[in-house]
């Protein structure tokens, strides 16, 4: 039994621990506790949600073979997980909801990178054949590649740090969720061409996930702002 | 509610029987080396048995990639420590009887090959040089990349 996607869940989620740790020192308004709580709930009905997914669409069945769950291994439907995720999150979050994601999503972005990362752990950094001075082979191997998740790791922390920044000038709440949508869509679109997949990612979703977060952020940027209750 | 009345009675449904799949023919580990060393293609080896639930569980996947690239890669498995009834079944339920299939019952082929536990795959060039050996469940990722490296470093 192979344990190593172990270590990668490990290090996106101390990622994520890690950088709401950070912001909240330097943002004051941030409440971790809550924060951590959404994105841990949203992060575990999402696998969840995702791994079924995976099951149906494989033809195995849930009912029949439960235990065959826990085997993450086998397939997890990133649509389904990314849906569930996000559903789980805006309910848990629903008292304040466009604030708890603005919070939420740039230590979101940091953890999606903790995992993408994971994949030093578990050796499958690597996608399409490339002969880029920075490219390498894989164990026993004489063929390059990409290290294509390592782009995606990058791509998602430049961008959570890009929003961190931006939280900190107090942009219209939904602003920093929206475009932390649109990043998260793009590490994985900009990345699809150089993977290799048996059956190519859902490259659709990725563009709806990129324009539907950047149509949010913009929309949420240039709403009118409420203006504060006046005393007497 | 069309989908929820299928997944519950397929799950209610009686065990698969093995259907039009013959018995499986025994190979020894001397015969495993002569298929090995006489393949022109690359090879994947599939090590399972019908009681292992992870093979269960990535069954769909090698079989999508035998759809895929059975003409260019051979796909065989060996079925170990298991009974023919067994085997036969499981591959009528997943469709894995396009795969040139055997069966091993003590299981003693894949030690021969340095293979240990179930499932594992080997990933062979032609003429029988192993270059990959994956334990445990395969993901799609990590089959789609051993895949590539077979038929970059096969031709």
């Amino acid at each position: 039994m192979e344990f190593t996607l172990l270590w990668g869940a490990l290090a996106g989620v101390g990622g994520l621990y890690l950088a709401l740790r950070w912001m909240a020192r330097k943002d004051t308004t941030l409440c971790v506790g809550d924060l951590w709580d959404i994105a841990l709930g949203a992060g575990i009905a999402g696998l969840a949600v995702g791994r079924l997914a995976a099951m149906i669409r494989q033809g195995v069945n849930p009912l029949a073979h439960a235990g065959d769950v826990i085997l993450i291994r086998a397939g997890v439907d990133t649509v389904a997980a990314s849906a569930a995720a996000l559903g789980t999150a805006a309910w848990l979050g629903r008292r304040n909801l466009r604030e708890q994601l603005d919070g939420m999503a740039p230590a979101v972005l940091v953890g999606l990178a903790g995992w993408h990362l994971g994949c030093l752990l578990r050796e499958s950094c690597l996608g399409t054949a490339s002969s880029l001075p920075w490219a390498w082979a894989q164990s026993g191997s004489e063929i390059t590649r990409h290290p294509v998740e390592l782009y995606t790791a990058a791509i998602l922390l430049i961008g959570g740090h890009f929003l961190f920044r931006l939280r900190l000038r107090y942009p219209a709440p939904g602003t920093i969720a929206g475009a932390g949508l649109a990043v998260a869509g793009l590490s994985r679109l900009a990345t699809e061409p150089m993977r290799v997949s048996l059956f190519g990612g859902p490259v659709g979703w990725y563009l709806v996930a990129l324009i539907g977060g950047a149509t949010a952020a913009i929309w949420a940027a240039t709403r009118p702002r409420p203006e504060p209750a006046e005393d007497g | 509610m069309p989908v929820v009345v299928a997944v519950l009675a397929a799950g209610c449904s009686a065990a698969v029987d093995p259907g039009d799949v013959g018995l499986l023919p025994a190979i020894t580990p001397g015969e495993v080396q002569e298929l090995l060393a006489g393949s022109t293609e690359p090879v994947v080896l599939n090590v399972w048995a019908s009681w292992c639930i992870p093979c269960r569980s990535e069954a769909p996947l090698l079989r999508e990639a035998q759809a895929s690239f059975g003409g260019e890669i051979r796909f065989v498995g060996i079925s170990v420590r298991d009974s023919q009834r067994s085997a036969r079944s499981f591959l009528n339920e997943f469709g894995l009887d396009s795969f040139e299939q055997f069966f091993d019952r003590d299981g003693v082929v894949p030690g021969t090959l340095g293979g240990r536990g179930v499932p594992h795959k080997f990933f062979f060039a032609p003429g029988g040089e192993l270059l990959e050996l994956h334990f445990g469940v395969i993901d799609e990722r990590t089959l789609a990349l051993n895949l590539d490296e077979l038929l970059r470093r096969g031709s």
